[in-house]
C-alpha cells in the first residue's frame, strides 16, 4: 500500500465517522413534554425562594391575620410594660417585709441569747438577782 | 345518691385541714390582736411559701444579709411576726402572754430558753418545734416593758444564721433605707433604748 492510498483511506474514515456525527436523528415522542416540565419546575422553585415573604400580604386574610397579631402583641407588650414597674414595687416591699419579719426574728434571738449568756457568765457579778433561766 | 357531694365535702375538708392548721399554727388571743389599737407601733408580716419564693426573688445576691435571708428561707414554709410596741408600760398583760405561751408545750413543743427578768423586764421564750430530731419550726415570744414580739418560723431554719441577721446582742442590724417607713421610726426607737 502506497502512502497516497493509506492518506485517502484515512481521509475516508474521517468522513464516515463525521456523517455518523451528524446524521439527522429524531427526538423521543415526550421530548417536549419533558422540556416545558423541567422548565415549568425551575420557574416555580425560583419563584418560591425568590418571593419577598410581603408579598404574601396582598392575600386579605393573611393580612387581617397579620394586623391582628400585630395589634394583639402591641396590646400585650404595652400592659406588660405598665405592670413592671408596679410589680417590681410590690416585689421590693414583699423582700422589705420579709427582712423586716428576719431582722427582728434574729435581734430577738440574740436578745435571748445575750440574756443567757449574761447570767451563765462567770465573770457576772450578779446585779439582776431575781432573772431566772430555765433550758 | 345525696351522700356523693356529703363524701366529697368531707375529703375537700379533710384535705384542706392540714393547710389550715399549719397556717394557724400561732394562734394569737383576741384581745391581744385588739393591742394594734392600743400600741405606737406595729409590725405584722405573715407570709406564706408562695409568697415567700416570690419575695426571695428580690432579694440581692450582693447584699451579704440579704444573701443570708435567701439561704435561711429556702426550705421555711412560713414566717409569721407580731410586735407592738407601746408608749407606756402595761400596754398588755402578763395573762395575755400566758395564753400565748402555753399554745407550745411538750411534746411537739419545746421550751430551750426562757428569761424572767425582774431587774429589766425582759422575758423571752424560745420554743423549737421537733420532727423526727429536726428542727421543723421556732417560736420566739419576746415581753419586754413597751414591747411585745411573737416570732413564728415554720419550717427548718439555721437559727445561728438567723441571729446574725439580728445584729449584735439585741440589738436590731435594721437599715433605714431598707425598711417600710412605718418601721423606721420604731427601729430608730429601739436602737436608742437599747444604748440607755
Amino acid at each position: 500500500m502506497t502512502k497516497e492510498e493509506d492518506t485517502r483511506n484515512e481521509i475516508t474514515q474521517l468522513e464516515e465517522a463525521l456523517h455518523r456525527t451528524f446524521r439527522r436523528q429524531e427526538a423521543p415522542p415526550d421530548f417536549a413534554e419533558h422540556v416545558f416540565a423541567q422548565v415549568a419546575e425551575q420557574n416555580s422553585l425560583r419563584h418560591a425562594a425568590g418571593d419577598p415573604w410581603w408579598k404574601a400580604l396582598s392575600i386579605p386574610v393573611i393580612r387581617w391575620a397579620a394586623i391582628t397579631a400585630t395589634a394583639a402583641s402591641l396590646v400585650i407588650g404595652g400592659i406588660h410594660y405598665r405592670n413592671v414597674p408596679r410589680e417590681r414595687a410590690r416585689g421590693k416591699a414583699a423582700k422589705q417585709q420579709l427582712m423586716l419579719a428576719l431582722r427582728i426574728a434574729g435581734s430577738k434571738l440574740q436578745l435571748a441569747k445575750a440574756r443567757v449568756n449574761e447570767i451563765n457568765s462567770p465573770q457576772n457579778t450578779n446585779p439582776r438577782k431575781n432573772e431566772e433561766v430555765k433550758d | 345518691m345525696k351522700t356523693v357531694p356529703r363524701t366529697i365535702l368531707m375529703s375537700v375538708l379533710l384535705l384542706a385541714l392540714p393547710r389550715f392548721a399549719r397556717a394557724q399554727e400561732m394562734k394569737l388571743p383576741a384581745d391581744l390582736e385588739s393591742l394594734s389599737a392600743k400600741a405606737k407601733e406595729t409590725v405584722d408580716v405573715s407570709m406564706e411559701g408562695p409568697m415567700l419564693r416570690w419575695a426571695a426573688k428580690f432579694l440581692s445576691q450582693e447584699d451579704p444579709d440579704e444573701r443570708k435571708a435567701a439561704q435561711l428561707i429556702t426550705n421555711l414554709k412560713g414566717i409569721y411576726v407580731r410586735s407592738f410596741e407601746f408608749d407606756h408600760e402595761g400596754g398588755y398583760t402578763s395573762a395575755e402572754v400566758e395564753e400565748l405561751r402555753a399554745q407550745f408545750r411538750p411534746p411537739l413543743w419545746t421550751r430551750v430558753v426562757g428569761v424572767r427578768s425582774q431587774h429589766d423586764g425582759d422575758n423571752v421564750d424560745v420554743f423549737f418545734k421537733l420532727e423526727d430530731d429536726q428542727m421543723s419550726g421556732i417560736v420566739i415570744i419576746s415581753a419586754e416593758k413597751k414591747e411585745l414580739t411573737f416570732v413564728n418560723l415554720v419550717g427548718p431554719i439555721d437559727i445561728d444564721q438567723l441571729a446574725d441577721l439580728g445584729g449584735e446582742f439585741g440589738i436590731p442590724k435594721l437599715n433605714a433605707k431598707t425598711l417600710p417607713k412605718s418601721a423606721i421610726k420604731s427601729v430608730a426607737k429601739a436602737e436608742k433604748g437599747d444604748q440607755k
